[in-house]
């Protein structure tokens, strides 16, 4: 059985974004308008962050790009009551939106804060629904929607491994963010698979992980920077 | 480091924060009625193309279900770009299928911008068009039609000079600034064209002030080198930033060093002068290749201090350090790695050129690459070949043409060395009247939105009677015309994608539709070339084409023909092929044109990966043959204007302290792209404008922390930015990374509401009198609250 995970290197990642703007292109992530934006409706299932640390001229910054964790540990399906969100056997946080009642139990509990609620249903207009990705459901009014590590993509992938009657590799299964990031900042793939690469780099030295106190166990990993 | 978890929560803002905490009242359950798109499973197909939103023009692949574009990915096959998207490229799709998008050829209807259109056919608007320049050019006064381009590449431009020029007008206005490289190039090699710089073979990159990670001509290139295969942190050049500003690139480059605003050729020369004192410098290269390094007798027979006397004179790391602030121990380890990590190349940006010394500091900051013999040479700067692609047929001039294309275009002149702002000297022109225009073109330009002076740009489109449009969106500027003939956007349309200069090999992307074209839109090559056939005679005979989408394959005959280069293809075959050619080989893989043709479409373009290293043509073009570190032509013109600029020696902006009034220095720097701003805002990209994750939507400032509780200000006030020219609004943002007294200001970004927020417009006014070009750092300003 998979475990699926990321390992994110804080070297590489230039915090250009684009990692970003393609899982909202992926998963049909709508925009919100200025005013909502502006209390803090607007949802990033990828975000990236900025740390910064120091005072001119000795400043450091450095782009957390900052995807859910898929916690192995997840706090934020305990205190859901309808079961709307859940972990498969392969470790990916999914939430089913026909399920939830919008209690956002879940986002107040998820430390990383990678949970967003739909206070209105998406704005697509006329046109722009020309550009929705038919793999993945637009979410309605009053749900919380989340990173699901392109999940869409797995189910695609193993169909159509199943269909050539081969093995799932590596490369057939990349969310959007990963497979988008113009310096490879992102690996993705089976962190119990020797093959796939992010096995070997969770075992790098530099190899860190937000909040792990916390005992969520995140399947999301960030290489620290080179000093 | 790593962030501990209340510094985390910091960091990821207001944003997140407040939805936990905004009231639960209004929450409820709906169904949503509008959620029923009515999706069953689609045909899905993937095409190659090219994005020609900046002039990286990267390689993408449209992934399509029933004909519709529902991603945009990046194109592997694609030598620079090789996979990788910027989060504009991405964001395509919201501009293809953006609901503000024109529906088709409109006519004005009542007064000039009252915002009245009345929608006609294409061949309604188009024979409105071809009418009024057949009148232009039956009157004998062709001249006075202009056409302001802000895109200016590929065989687009070429037909549109060629129109201009058969139909008899020299105004074909670039509203584009040159960055001043193509200038330094010319003076000191006698190459007129913007270097190139071997990113991927270099081991160590200098940056001086160029937003390499930004807004530089191809963020890619730099991501790419950057990322360069392998896991070890030497994998890829070693990237130092020089910058005043301690921007995204300054963070990400693997050492920053910060130099007071306009100090970069300071900081250069004093580069040198440890590699000459320490002769690290490549003295072999510098005895057979350049000229002007020793003393010389000049042509009048005066003698003159040369490079070395000058540097070693001027420059000792102490008074380095003392203008620039760079420790002088930081000074000499920058020299030494420079010499050391070979090959190792100086990359110029715009911060060194907009500057009141643009062109000289630029000469300074090269002249260490000429130092270390970085020319010509892998990792170092290159001047490709142009891609053999076949020229347009040789344009046929009547009498008319002839005496139109003889006259003064209009704005000319700018500057000794490079035309600086021309799109603004011609509104400067035609607002005062100097010049009649009767009619002006505008493709992809929005002055009104752009131009450091949008006052000038409204006067003058007063004075023109006869605007056209070809952009797809009601622009600032759109919205004066009389007749809009809306583009098809790029996924819609055929159109070649060069690669910009700073790429070192030939590439000629080819962006194909992706999408059926919009209907009522109309590929703007191809309205070009219908008027040409409409206006009849000599025009027509100069563009004697069918389509744009035929021009394109017949240019690439050229391709076919050349007997070098490979269309598209992964690193393996892009190896292979460079190796064949080092070698003297080439194989054909296609007998026939048509076959070729197919596969450069299917793979998204052509290349050619071989460079030509021992070619002197490409080392200098000078009469000498020598590399003029001392180049005759800039003493000549100095002393022309009796100007008492000295090369090498007034390369620093002159250091101008902040009035009581306006005490801070503005630093304006590019988020997005080098063109000017015409692109309508998509929404994911305002959802994702810089580095603050709490600021969405809205233009901001950054200040320094110590700077904003002086002022009295906190994090996220609202401030107008004011200086004698004029003000805009914005958020105050409050960056540890800012240098203390200064203003950093986002250039490219709009209010909500669709305004732009230019902080252009406050600059003041001065400029580089060799090139023309603005300086960008020596205005100041002061804060106030909203
Ligand atoms: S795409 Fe890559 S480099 Fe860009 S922000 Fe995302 S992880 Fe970082
Ligand atoms: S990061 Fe948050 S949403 Fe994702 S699994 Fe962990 S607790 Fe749940
Ligand atoms: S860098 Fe320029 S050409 Fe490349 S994807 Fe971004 S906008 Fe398009």
């Amino acid at each position: 059985m998979a475990r699926w995970g990321m390992v994110i290197d804080l070297d590489r990642c230039t915090g250009c974004a684009a990692c970003e703007v393609a899982c909202k292109s992926e998963n049909n992530v709508a925009a919100v308008s200025a005013d909502q934006a502006d209390m803090g409706r607007a949802s990033s299932w990828m975000k990236v962050m900025a740390h910064v640390e120091g005072e001119f001229p000795d400043t450091t910054m450095h782009f957390y790009p900052r995807p859910c964790m898929h916690c192995d540990n997840p706090p934020c399906i305990r205190v859901c009551p309808v079961q709307a969100t859940y972990i498969d056997d392969e470790g990916i946080v999914g939430q089913i939106y026909a399920r939830c009642i919008g209690c956002r139990y879940c986002a107040n509990a998820c430390p990383y804060m990678v949970k967003y609620f739909n206070w209105y249903g998406p704005e697509w207009s006329e046109s722009e629904r020309q550009h929705l990705n038919p793999d993945v459901s637009v979410r309605p009014t009053g749900v919380i929607e989340k990173c699901t590590f392109c999940h869409h993509r797995l189910q695609k992938a193993r169909e159509d491994a199943r269909a050539d009657g081969r093995e799932l590799r590596e490369e057939d299964y990349q969310p959007a963010c990963a497979d988008v990031c113009p310096t490879n900042a992102i690996a993705f793939g089976d962190l119990d698979n020797p093959s796939h690469a992010v096995h070997s780099l969770k075992a790098d030295p530099r190899v860190l992980r937000l909040m792990e106190d916390l005992g969520t166990q995140p399947k999301v990993y960030y290489l620290r920077p080179r000093e | 480091m790593s962030p501990s978890r209340r510094e985390f929560l910091w960091t990821m803002g207001a944003a997140a924060a407040t939805v936990a905490l905004k009231g639960a009242q209004d929450v409820f359950w709906e169904s949503d009625e509008s959620l029923d798109v009515g999706w069953v499973p689609g045909i899905e197909e993937r095409r190659n193309s090219a994005c020609l939103i900046c002039p990286s023009r990267c390689g993408i692949s449209g992934r399509l279900v029933d004909g519709r574009l529902v991603r945009i990915n990046g194109n592997p096959l694609h030598p620079l770009s090789r996979g990788g998207l910027c989060p504009r490229g991405v964001a395509g799709v919201q501009m293809l299928y953006h609901p503000e998008r024109l529906a088709g050829p409109m006519l004005r209807a009542g007064p000039r911008g009252g915002g009245q259109w009345e929608t006609v056919t294409r061949e309604h608007a188009i024979s409105r068009v071809a009418d009024r320049l057949g009148e232009l050019r039956a009157a004998g006064r062709p001249e006075t039609l202009a056409l302001l381009a802000g895109y200016n590449a590929g065989t687009i431009q070429d037909i549109w000079r060629q129109f201009l020029h058969s139909f008899g007008s020299p105004n074909y206005v670039a509203d584009e600034y040159e960055d001043g490289t193509d200038a330094v190039m010319a003076l000191m090699h006698g190459i007129d064209r913007r270097p190139s710089y071997d990113l991927d073979r270099a081991r160590l990159v200098l940056s001086f002030g160029a937003p390499m990670f930004e807004s530089w001509w191809s963020p890619l290139q730099a991501f790419v080198a950057f990322a360069s295969p392998g896991d070890e942190a030497e994998s890829g050049p070693r990237f130092v930033q020089i910058d005043t500003r301690f921007s995204r690139t300054a963070s990400r480059a693997h050492e920053w060093v910060g130099v007071r605003p306009g100090t970069h050729a300071v900081l250069a020369l004093g580069i040198a002068y440890v590699l000459i004192r320490d002769e690290l410098f490549d003295a072999d290269f510098v005895a057979r290749h350049v000229s002007g390094f020793e003393d010389f007798v000049d042509a009048q027979g005066q003698p003159r201090e040369g490079y070395r006397s000058l540097v070693m004179r001027n420059y000792r790391t102490e008074e380095v350090s003392a203008i620039t602030g760079v420790p002088v121990a930081r000074i000499t380890s920058l020299a030494r790695a420079f010499a050391a990590v070979r090959p190792s190349v100086a990359v110029c940006g715009t911060d060194v050129t907009f500057a009141p010394n643009g062109l000289l500091a630029g000469l300074a900051v090269h002249s260490i690459n000429v130092l270390m013999g970085s020319i010509n040479r892998p990792g170092g700067v290159l001047f490709p070949e142009d891609t053999p692609i076949r020229p347009l047929a040789t344009p046929v001039l009547d009498e008319t043409a002839r005496a139109g294309v003889g006259r003064e275009p209009i704005g000319a002149g700018g500057s000794t060395f490079a035309s600086g702002d021309p799109a603004l000297r011609f509104a400067e022109a035609v607002a005062g009247a100097q010049a009649p225009v009767e009619a002006l073109l505008l493709y992809y330009a929005n002055p009104i939105a752009s131009s450091a002076q949008p006052e000038v740009w409204r006067e003058a489109l007063e004075k023109i009677p006869f605007v056209v449009s070809f952009s797809p969106f009601l622009d600032e500027t759109t919205r004066y015309a009389d007749v809009i003939l809306p583009d098809l956007l790029p996924y819609e349309r055929w159109q070649d994608a060069p690669t910009p200069f700073s790429y070192p090999y030939p590439v000629w992307g080819l962006a194909q539709p992706l999408v059926e074209p919009r209907q009522g839109a109309w590929h703007t090559g191809d309205v070009v070339l219908a008027l040409a056939q409409s206006l009849g005679g000599n025009v027509a005979e100069s563009l004697p084409y069918e389509s744009f989408e035929g021009l394109l394959k017949e240019r690439a005959r050229g391709l076919f023909a050349v007997r070098r280069g490979m269309t598209l293809g992964g690193e393996f075959e892009r190896t292979h092929h460079r190796q064949m050619e080092e070698r003297g080989w080439w194989l054909p893989e296609h007998a026939e044109f048509e076959p070729f043709w197919e596969e450069l479409v299917e793979r998204g373009g052509w290349t050619d990966q071989f460079y030509d290293h021992t070619d002197p043509y490409r080392l200098a073009r000078t009469d000498s043959g020598r590399i003029e570190l001392m180049p005759a032509a800039l003493f000549n013109a100095l002393a022309e204007q009796g100007s008492a600029l000295r090369p090498y020696l007034d390369v620093a902006t002159p250091t101008a302290e902040g009035s009581r009034e306006f005490g801070l220095r503005l630093i304006p720097y590019r988020v997005s792209t080098l063109a000017s701003g015409t692109l309508s805002l998509e929404r994911w990209l305002a959802e994702q404008p810089g580095i603050f994750p709490d600021v969405l939507w809205h233009p901001w400032v950054e200040v320094a922390p110590e700077t904003a509780h002086t002022l009295g200000f906190s994090d996220d006030t609202l401030v107008w930015v004011v200086s004698p020219q004029g003000r805009y609004r914005a958020r105050l943002k409050v960056f540890p990374g800012t240098a203390p007294e200064t203003v950093c200001a986002p250039y490219g970004l709009r209010q909500p509401d669709g305004q732009p927020a230019n902080p252009l417009q406050l600059l003041d006014g001065s400029n580089d009198p060799l090139t023309g070009l603005p300086s960008w750092s020596s205005t100041f300003v002061r804060l106030e609250r909203v």
